[in-house]
């Protein structure tokens, strides 16, 4: 008899945690770098943004701080392609082995549902990076123009990451949920478009609710200083009789934009206060500041006949923490629910579902 | 082989009691209970549908049986799937693999994921690829395989990490005649080292030459259990042919025999039932000694055939 059909001496040892996290990922990238799909997105992708570095360097050119402007930019454009790339990455990653027949045959190894998607999430995060790599020359050519500040840099990268990350679970959570790759791609489309849009849409629909009144008067500036840049000490003194009016205590719903993907980059950026050069993403970071101070920083500038602080109250809390805790317990609650989909022996099958 | 036989006797074989399976309103499995040694070749035979493959995805540890109680070498699938898992090796009816995976990868994973070490997963893997006649197409990606070669190389899958149980569903649906000789040939030797191999199928004459004992199922409960080794003492069906039909009708009518010209074949026979192959070579000495011609005398269909088709009749 043949040696390959006669038993071998020694049983094998168990499959460690990680080793069984390792091998699910070494055959997800492996099927990844080997399909022709990955490569030319990229493609795109690397000429897409690059026609947009183009484009914003020309447009940006005659600025004082086009080097600020131009990475700031390029930066909201990387994610906003990520966010359109990661879920096509992630949202097809169980059940589209469920669909070729290849689920099952990891499920009756020793694999564990918890590394099944680790080596699955983290295959697609590490697809999703290759975008942002592919984006990094555009970036360091805006680098190459001056005038940001390297912490800036870093962070932007890293939260770029992040975000992808977040994505990629939330799509491979959602692409074990869901029964057909089309539906948990679209599904995953709409949880990204929820976090990027339907924030803004929420937060702009609740303010009617927030909204209050204050005793204003008119302000009288002293000279022409209402000319003088802001920032210093108000110029002006509040005069006549105090009248009711509309103010929007935005203070009580900023939180709705703390898990906008958007928010969370510009907000997390390392800015320096009196050194603002108008990029789009220290814009956003700005107006976020803004809705968190409510009423005391956009409201009437004489609020009980007191003239109300000019600025955004420095003592105003970052909201981005708050915001990737939304994003990480979202995508947590997402893996959790996949994971118990994914236990065998499976006790209940969704309809029409064949688990082989 | 020394430790052959202290590992597989002490894992035993499959124990099926009652088990009861259903999707939603669809009752796929109503009460299946059987036995699979070791040792052994058990054929799991049924009609389409009849919950073949759910009973399968069960024994390997995929779904949870809604009753009844399944053992593999003593193991209870839904307690220690792991203990189950190491010892019960899966060969899925859909074909799944790995497109842009060689052969080697694939069984190298395989081999990984059942804890093996990658050398020691790497030397099975070829020797697995060398026995299913597959060596010559290790390197090359599975999406070129024809689906026999896929078939194949599942089944090399199903066997990486030496399992001490073999769940084959329709293994050799897609192969050409020659290929299901070779996986007769495969599956005996692992048989007589002590493995417990199950295998469904509906295709009876390969499982007539390759199995040891049947299962019937159908609608979703086990109907019978027969022993191959019952096939000699079994009523069958036999075909016979002379060069001379009217005689021979004559000559069995006269052995007290009902014959009847058979239909339904491009040559003309008489079909003549007969209780065991004692009875036919009497049957058979007596019809050459009368000079009828006798030109051709063998069972009408396979024994397992026989068993099937009167299964079926019993139907509601």
């Amino acid at each position: 008899m043949s040696t390959a059909l006669s038993p071998q001496s020694t049983p094998s040892p168990g499959l460690g945690y990680f080793k069984g996290i390792g091998t699910v990922f070494g055959l997800e990238m492996k099927q990844r770098l080997r399909s022709r799909g990955w490569y030319i997105l990229l493609g795109v992708w690397f000429v897409v943004i690059g026609l947009v570095a183009a484009f914003t360097a020309w447009v940006t050119d005659q600025q004082t701080d086009a080097g600020q402007v131009l990475f700031e930019l390029m930066v909201a454009f990387v994610l906003l392609f990520a966010l359109l790339v990661a879920p096509a990455l992630s949202a097809n990653a169980v059940n589209g082995d469920r669909a070729a027949g290849t689920l099952a045959v990891l499920q009756v190894t020793l694999l564990r549902p918890g590394q099944l998607l680790a080596g699955k999430w983290l295959a697609s995060w590490v697809a999703s990076l290759g975008f942002l790599a592919a984006s990094v020359p555009f970036l360091l050519w805006a680098l190459a123009l001056g005038g940001v500040d390297p912490a800036i840099a870093a962070v932007s990268i890293l939260m770029l990451g992040v975000e992808l990350g977040v994505v990629c679970a939330l799509g491979v959570a959602v692409s074990t949920l869901a029964n057909r790759p089309l539906f948990s791609i679209v599904v995953t489309y709409m949880l990204v478009a929820l976090l990027s849009i339907g924030t803004v849409i929420a937060f702009g629909l609740s303010t009617p609710l927030v909204r209050g009144t204050v005793e204003a008067n008119v302000p009288q500036w002293k000279g022409s200083a209402y000319l003088q840049p802001s920032g210093a000490e108000a110029e002006f003194t509040c005069m006549g009789p105090l009248f009711e009016t509309d103010v929007y205590h935005t203070d009580r719903t900023a939180w709705l934009l703390a898990a906008n993907p958007f928010v969370v980059l510009a907000d997390a950026l390392p800015y320096s206060e009196d050194n603002l050069s108008g990029g789009p993403l220290e814009g956003i970071g700005q107006a976020v500041r803004y809705a968190q101070a409510g009423a005391a920083a956009s409201g009437p500038e004489c609020i009980n006949g007191e003239p109300r602080a000019d600025d955004v109250p420095a003592s105003l809390f970052p909201i981005w923490p708050l915001g990737l805790t939304v994003q990480f317990a979202g995508a947590a609650l997402a893996l959790v629910l996949a994971w118990r989909r994914l236990r065998t022996p499976a006790r209940r099958l969704a309809a029409g579902t064949r688990i082989a | 082989m020394g430790t052959t036989e202290q590992r597989t006797t002490g894992r035993g074989g499959i124990s099926v009691d009652g088990v009861t399976r259903s999707f939603g309103t669809v009752q796929a499995v109503r009460g299946m209970t059987f036995e699979a040694p070791p040792g052994a070749v058990t054929a799991l035979i049924g009609p389409n549908g009849s919950g073949k493959t759910t009973l399968l995805l069960m024994l390997a540890s995929l779904l949870a049986p809604d009753s009844g109680s399944i053992r593999i070498g003593g193991a209870d699938p839904l307690q220690d799937p792991v203990a189950v898992r190491r010892s019960v090796g899966w060969m899925p009816d859909t074909l799944g693999v790995w497109d842009s995976l060689t052969a080697t990868e694939i069984l190298v994973t395989m081999g990984k994921l059942y804890g093996m070490v990658p050398d020691a997963a790497a030397q099975r893997a070829g020797e697995l690829l060398a026995e299913v006649r597959l060596s010559d197409f290790a390197d090359k990606p599975a999406r070129v395989f024809s689906r026999g070669q896929q078939q194949r190389l599942s089944l090399a899958r199903a066997l990486i990490h030496d399992p001490a149980v073999l769940l084959l569903d329709e293994p050799a649906s897609g192969l050409d005649p020659g290929s299901r000789v070779e996986l007769r040939l495969l599956l005996r030797p692992l048989a007589a080292a002590g493995k417990t191999i199950l295998v469904s199928s509906h295709v009876l004459s390969e499982l007539d030459e390759m199995a040891d004992r049947a299962v019937f199922v159908s609608g979703g409960q086990t109907v019978k259990t027969q022993s191959l080794d019952d096939v000699g003492t079994q009523l069958r069906w036999y075909a016979v042919s002379a060069r001379d039909t009217g005689a021979l009708l004559r000559a069995l009518e006269a052995q007290g025999l009902a014959a009847a010209v058979g239909e339904g074949t491009r040559r003309s026979h008489v079909r003549v039932q007969l209780g065991g192959e004692e009875q036919a070579a009497e049957v058979l000495g007596y019809l050459v000694e009368s000079g009828v011609g006798v030109c051709a005398f063998a069972p009408a269909s396979g024994a397992l055939e026989e068993t099937y088709m009167s299964l079926e009749g019993e139907k509601p």
